[in-house]
């Protein structure tokens, strides 16, 4: 089974990951060209970028800075995220046995402490959307499925880590779990991983080229 | 006596239209944050009523009317027309606030576009709209009214600015000034004042007799053809003068 999660269903997931988002990539901008044309008519590389650039750095924007609470969690959590899967010691010995590919790798106490960080923010997410009315009243189940979706790797992760329960069983639940979040990642409102600069330029030209105003 | 049904078929129509990229991936990827809620006038105004979010608007019409395909009530649409027209201005704010920016102002806008080809737009402001056909400017205006207007303008103020002039279809000029129809109804010292600004900098303008009205009441209202028409008279006037650049103060 472990050889099987790890081999054939890993290639299964990233291949479908990778595909998945060049494919949504090209038909959101070919179904543009065709259907949007106020997208062209002001773009701007200019006014892109800096929306993209200023949005991507923590408290970079107004808005960011006018919701402290939500802006930290919201960047503890997407930062651990990326950084937790790519720099975890654990993966790396995987694709360096795997692979023969190897990098830098965060120490095994850091890469805990970082998961505790990131169930940390995911519990204030989903607090703001329990207690808030603002937050409560747009909340779908789907909306709780994405995050169970994001997060059980992450726990399922520390739990592996941790040796509890059954070590071979969590594991590939843990590796199972971090497949299912690649596969729905281009299927799900998570492509936002990709459409997030796609949109993010397309209102900073938008703003920026056609009136002269910032999008941060 | 029943209110017409609404025309299901038309309704499709426009909802297949408007999906492009942009509503398509804005529709997809909205993650239901709330950083749009504190942006929006409506929402902090009435106490944080979350009915008033941006986000949850949008949900409640446009949303809506993709998730039932246009299936909608008349009951349901006037609702969504009440949303469209009494709880957005459309002024883009919370699209500077959402970190995926989208466009909720583009998308209610949509929305009235809908509501307004099933007569659900407000009715004072259709019936103002209206005139932009009948009269070039929202307010029925005559062209000898708006001329005499300024005519008035030009002798009220002769002694104070001596040689002033407001200068209707003078060909050939740098600027074309077109205004609130506001101005020219209630306010025309609005007008003489512009033109002493004019005067006074020695600037080559002139005033358009048809297209000066830039209240585009066809663009709030939703209705095209008429949001389509108020602007494309002035761009007219602009072709038919020869200016360089319009210059509007609404």
């Amino acid at each position: 089974m472990y050889e099987f999660v790890t081999g054939p269903l890993a290639w299964v997931a990233f291949g479908i990951f990778v595909i998945g988002m060049i494919v949504k990539a090209i038909s959101v901008i070919r179904l543009a060209s065709k259907k949007d044309k106020v997208v062209f008519n002001h773009w701007s590389w200019s006014w892109s970028f800096r929306s993209v650039y200023r949005w991507l750095i923590p408290f970079g924007s107004r808005s960011m800075r006018e919701k402290p609470v939500l802006t930290t969690a919201f960047f503890v959590f997407h930062i651990c995220l990326l950084a937790i899967p790519i720099f975890l010691l654990g993966h790396n010995i995987l694709w360096d046995e795997r692979w023969g590919i190897t990098w830098w790798s965060f120490s095994e106490t850091t890469a805990d402490y970082l998961t505790l960080l990131f169930v940390a923010a995911a519990v204030v997410l989903i607090l703001r959307r329990l207690l808030l009315a603002d937050m409560r009243i747009v909340t779908t189940a789907y909306d709780y499925l994405l995050l169970a979706i994001v997060a059980a790797p992450f726990v399922t992760g520390y739990f592996a880590y941790h040796q509890w329960f059954d070590y071979k069983t969590v594991l590939i639940i843990h590796i199972l779990c971090g497949e299912i979040m690649l596969i729905a990642i281009p299927f799900t409102k998570l492509s936002h991983m990709l459409l997030f600069f796609l949109t993010r330029a397309h209102i900073g030209s938008e703003m920026g080229q056609r009136r002269g105003a910032k999008t941060w | 006596m029943g209110e017409p049904a609404i025309d299901t078929d038309f309704v499709r129509e426009r909802l297949a239209f408007f999906k492009g990229a942009r509503f398509k991936t804005w529709l997809d990827i909205c993650a239901h944050c709330g950083y749009c809620s504190d942006s929006c006038f409506f929402y902090t105004a009435h106490d944080k009523d979350p009915k008033y979010m941006p986000a949850y608007k949008v949900i409640q019409t446009l949303g809506k009317l993709y998730k039932k395909k246009g299936e909608v009530s008349r009951e349901e649409l006037e609702k969504m027309a009440e949303i469209a027209y009494g709880d957005c201005t459309a002024c883009r704010r919370c699209s500077l606030y959402c970190p995926f920016g989208i466009d909720i102002a583009v998308m209610i806008a949509a929305v009235r576009g809908i509501c307004c080809s099933q007569g659900l737009a407000p009715k004072a402001l259709m019936e103002a709209a209206k005139n932009h056909l009948e009269f070039g400017n929202q307010m029925a205006i005559t062209t000898e009214e708006m001329i005499e207007t300024c005519e008035w303008m030009e002798e009220e103020n002769e002694e104070e600015m001596p040689g002033l002039k407001i200068p209707v279809d003078k060909q050939g000029c740098d600027t074309l000034y077109v205004l609130n129809a506001r101005e020219v109804k209630f306010y025309p010292q609005d007008i003489a004042e512009a033109a002493m600004i004019f005067h006074a900098a020695g600037e080559n303008w002139t005033f358009p007799s048809m297209g000066w009205d830039m209240t585009n009441l066809g663009m709030f209202a939703g209705h095209a053809k008429i949001m389509a028409h108020a602007a494309k008279l002035c761009f007219d006037a602009a072709e038919r003068l020869g200016v360089k650049r319009i210059f509007t103060s609404e």
